[in-house]
């Protein structure tokens, strides 16, 4: 049992905060010595993965792109030694990702053209007060210190529904549902978070698949930048800003129910392997069921094994290409090397079912994962199981909520002789989601930030 | 049993490359070059011998050992390594390739050495198969099919999907005559042409202009409802 230094790694590594609240601070460095000092004095305020006993009306997490890192005066042979698609940046991989036409770096935010973000300052908080004096303090630092410049901030806040927050996206489905659970992160597991035994049951995944300096699922210690003591109980986060076509969606939505004889939540269903609930297709394929939605035992807890047909759950549906679970084969070993953790948060204002919208308002979700990995898990799982299907037998065709879509794709309902639950082809996938900007990023330990801010970073 | 899985045929020639230059080239730059050039869509020469499922040519310039103490030790020549995966016999395969790519084939092996030529397709298999070495590993697709009817099986695929698309939710004796249509096509379609591909993310998009036709079975779509 791995026994974590959570006071080492930083929180957002570990656990999502479930705060309502975010602000992610992206900042471009003055330069070495005043961005060591900036550092220095952000990281009394940085949150930990220690355990709370009592909640925090605000955290604070830092990490840095490669060329922040490069700012901050590391040393050539630190910088040399990281893995290249982190060197390259987001942007760099474009090919790979498949961020072309209506997703290529063209149409991002200017902040992400330019390339001048070096730090992601992501404050997360229980109330918009709480937020805002949280930011404020952060400005003071970036002041005082005259090491960074804040070149944008990016508001993030959870749908409101009735004035509760909720984990609902805008496409009006509830997300968030089942992380990996890693050895050593100190949280209750859920049935179905991890990986599955031979035996069928779930345990928790090597913690070397999220955090740098452990043994990973092949029993490896992940790749990793030198010297150790910067890169251990650090890990890397992949950032991008998810645009919602919100009318797209709705009108594609109305428009193919209308010949779906299963009607349009199951049909919203299908596309994503979950009502818009959150209930499991795969464990109640005929209706949402809010007391399986709501009960962290099930809600994550099922396979595909006996569903290899597609008749619960398509094959291609989001959810099951993205974590096939059981259904890759080899007793999931491959699918364990592909898992990542997610964080994230819907930004824009929510508009209710009925009311008029349009696909011009600036909203989506800002959509994080951190995993030891980048070219390994996020974008093999983003390459192959996103952008082409080939690994889940539907040939070319693209994931339909994210795919990047040119209007001639297609998404395969499997179906079965029920006339409720007939076979259907959904054609010319319109694009639902759009790239707006991102990159990838290190967040490191609290003794990493240390030596960063010490300039004692030493690979020798 | 080596060298053949099911009905697919799996061969791996090493042909020694002639020591030396080729007027102001050496020989295997020469190879390089040439291959460098070589389109790898339908115009391949591996579409002109259309059995082949999977074919790579690649220069093996030296062998490194890897390991501890080091050792300094080299292959006698450098090799041309020619894999392919097709359906059918050997000797069937390499006379086909003498006969349907002689240009191409003659532009490689023509730095090989022992090479007898092209003109002989008997004498040119014979050759290859000096050259072979056992086959143990596949192409991870190869199923078993032929490459004409994985061909047939995925424009089928691709055709029900549309015909789908085009008729979901019409009346049954609405969709029984459309299908009889569709069926019709299916039977009269002509053969798919080795090469052809649909939508892969890593190859080039092919226009319907490269042969002159378009997908037979992609006009269902045109019908389409709503």
């Amino acid at each position: 049992m791995v026994n974590l230094n959570v006071a080492d790694i930083q929180g957002f590594v570990l656990r999502g905060y479930n705060f309502p609240f975010a602000r992610y601070l992206l900042l471009e460095l003055e330069g070495p010595e005043k961005g060591r000092d900036f550092i220095g004095r952000i990281i009394p305020h940085i949150t930990t993965g220690q355990r709370w006993e009592n909640k925090p009306q605000s955290t604070v997490n830092l990490a840095f792109t490669h060329k922040g890192l490069a700012r901050l005066g590391l040393p050539d042979a630190t910088l040399l030694s990281f893995p290249v698609e982190f060197f390259q940046g987001m942007k760099g991989r474009k090919e790979i990702l498949c961020d072309t036409g209506r997703n290529s770096s063209e149409n991002w935010d200017e902040v992400w053209r330019n390339d001048v973000v070096h730090v992601w300052l992501g404050v997360h908080a229980l109330t918009p007060e709480a937020l805002e004096e949280g930011c404020a303090e952060m400005e003071r630092i970036m002041q005082g210190t005259g090491g960074a410049y804040l070149r944008q901030a990016q508001d993030a806040k959870a749908v409101f529904i009735d004035n509760k927050p909720s984990s609902k996206e805008h496409f009006g489905y509830t997300d968030g549902f089942g992380n990996p659970d890693f050895e050593g992160a100190d949280r209750h597991s859920q049935p179905g978070q991890g990986k599955l035994t031979k035996e069928g049951d779930w345990v928790p995944l090597a913690t070397g698949e999220f955090v740098l300096g452990y043994p990973d699922e092949a029993g490896e210690l992940p790749v990793a930048p030198v010297p150790h003591l910067l890169a251990n109980n650090g890990s890397f986060m992949v950032y991008r800003k998810l645009h919602e076509n919100v009318a797209t969606f709705r009108d594609y939505l109305d428009e193919q129910s209308r010949h779906y004889a299963g009607g349009k939540e199951k049909l919203a269903a299908k596309f994503v392997g979950r009502w818009r609930d959150g209930t499991p297709v795969e464990l109640s394929p005929d209706a949402p069921d809010p007391a399986i939605a709501a009960d962290p035992k099930r809600n994550v807890n099922f396979t595909f094994g006996r569903d290899l047909d597609g008749v619960r759950c398509p094959i291609g549906a989001h959810v099951r290409r993205v974590n096939p679970r059981d259904s890759a084969g080899f007793h999931g070993l491959l699918v364990n090397r592909r898992r990542i953790s997610r964080r994230g948060l819907p930004y824009g204002e929510y508009v209710p079912e009925g009311e008029a919208v349009s696909d011009k308002d600036d909203r989506g979700v800002i959509f994080m994962v951190l995993n030891s990995s980048i070219f390994r898990q996020f974008e093999f799982v983003h390459q192959q199981w996103i952008e082409y299907g080939n690994d889940a037998h539907q040939g070319s065709d693209k994931d339909l909520m994210l795919g990047n879509h040119d209007g001639s794709g297609k998404f395969m309902i499997q179906g079965s002789t029920d006339p409720q639950n007939p076979p259907f082809v959904c054609a010319r996938l319109p694009q639902f989601v759009e790239l707006r900007g991102g990159d990838y990023f290190f967040m490191p330990s609290l003794t990493a930030l240390r030596l960063i801010a010490d300039n004692s970073v030493d690979p020798r | 049993m080596p060298n053949q899985s099911g009905n697919v045929y799996g061969l791996t020639i090493l042909s020694p490359i002639i020591h030396g230059a080729a007027g102001d080239i050496s020989h295997d730059c020469a190879i390089r070059d040439y291959l460098a050039g070589l389109p790898r869509d339908h115009r391949s020469l591996f579409a002109k011998v259309s059995s082949t499922h999977l074919a790579r040519l690649v220069v093996m310039d030296d062998v490194v050992f890897v390991g501890t103490p080091a050792r300094e030790e080299h292959l006698q020549s450098k090799y041309l390594v020619f894999e392919t995966n097709f359906d059918g016999d050997l000797d069937t395969y390499l006379e086909r390739m003498a006969r349907e790519a002689p240009e191409e084939v003659h532009a490689v092996w023509q730095h090989c050495v022992g090479y007898p030529g092209v003109k002989d397709p008997a004498a040119f298999a014979a050759y290859m198969k000096k050259c072979q070495i056992e086959t143990t590993y596949f192409f991870a697709d190869v199923n078993n099919k032929t490459v004409q009817q994985t061909l047939r099986a995925l424009k089928l695929q691709s055709g029900v999907a549309h015909f789908i698309e085009a008729n979901q939710g019409k009346s049954a004796s609405e969709i029984q005559t459309a299908f009889r249509q569709f069926l019709e096509k299916v039977r009269h379609a002509p053969e798919p042409l080795a090469g052809e591909y649909e939508g892969h993310p890593h190859l080039p998009a092919r226009g319907a202009g490269a042969t002159g036709r378009t997908d037979p079975l992609a006009e269902e779509s045109e019908g389409h409802h709503g």
